[in-house]
């Protein structure tokens, strides 16, 4: 079966809060699924929005978490690498997370201090990453990529 | 999410944790989760071949857990099977480092046990 090209840009709207978290990635997996894109990307994109999403609701202020948070999703299919791209946008205080810095990795368990752990999983998940402040809200992107042929296997 | 656990093994707490292990699942499993792992037999193994997706806030609370069991002079260990995304997870975080990860599980036991 070929699978239909979205390269116009679908849009979910949800709530900052935990049950909606998991309402984004179900959206996210089916529009990904009806798109064809493999299920290991799907898996990537899946964790950079968890990620993304509980970022905002740990460090997000008032107006993060009573305003929506808007979701785009992007798919374009090409050869020889097709591309998801996932746009997470909010209305928080401007807060560049790709200007984090990693933190070294602990060496034992008693080294071990909370925080961090997500933005280096969405640095190890996503092939691509993008931050911008646009018209008072936040905007991440993350992208996966993959070839034409293992999205055939998918 | 599911959370069960398993005595049946002298000195051995095996705690079996299914489901998607994100901020739901783990808001849901966490207060049992380190009941369990305060184990009285404090050699505690954390089944984790049933979770299907693991977010960070699920990996924290098996980190404070595990923490806390060390310095109550025990020990926990993973268990993950044929599970790849979980351990691609943790291996990618570096936490596999930190806690013993085993795809076996005689591995986990002996390990455990240690």
């Amino acid at each position: 079966m070929v699978s239909p090209v979205l390269d116009s840009i679908v849009t979910l709207s949800i709530r900052a809060d935990a049950s909606d978290v998991r309402r984004a990635s179900a959206w996210v997996e089916h529009v990904c699924r009806e798109y064809g894109v493999p299920a290991n990307e799907i898996a990537r994109l899946d964790v950079c929005l968890n990620e993304t999403l509980a970022n905002i609701l740990a460090h997000g202020n008032h107006a993060a978490l009573s305003a929506p948070v808007i979701l785009h999703l992007a798919v374009h299919d090409e050869t020889p690498a097709s591309e998801a791209i996932v746009t997470v946008s909010d209305a928080g205080a401007a807060f560049d997370p790709l200007g984090v810095l990693p933190r070294a990795r602990p060496k034992s368990l008693a080294e071990v201090q909370p925080g961090g752990l997500g933005l280096q999983m969405i640095r190890s998940s996503a092939d691509r990453l993008h931050y911008r402040y646009s018209e008072g809200r936040n905007q991440l992107s993350f992208a996966v990529r993959w070839s034409s042929s293992s999205s055939l296997d998918a | 999410m599911a959370i069960e656990f398993d005595d049946s093994k002298e000195k051995l707490r095996r705690i079996t944790i299914s489901g998607r292990l994100d901020i739901l699942g783990t808001e849901e499993i966490a207060t049992k989760f380190s009941a369990l792992a305060a184990s009285a037999q404090r050699r505690v193994i954390v089944d984790l071949t049933g979770v299907t997706f693991l977010a960070s806030i699920g990996i924290r609370a098996i980190i404070t857990n595990a923490k806390a069991l060390q310095q109550r002079g025990g020990k926990l260990v993973l268990f993950v099977g044929e599970n790849a995304s979980v351990s691609k997870t943790l291996d990618a975080t570096g936490i596999d480092d930190l806690i013993p990860m085993f795809a076996n599980a005689d591995q986990a036991e002996v390990a455990a046990l240690a």
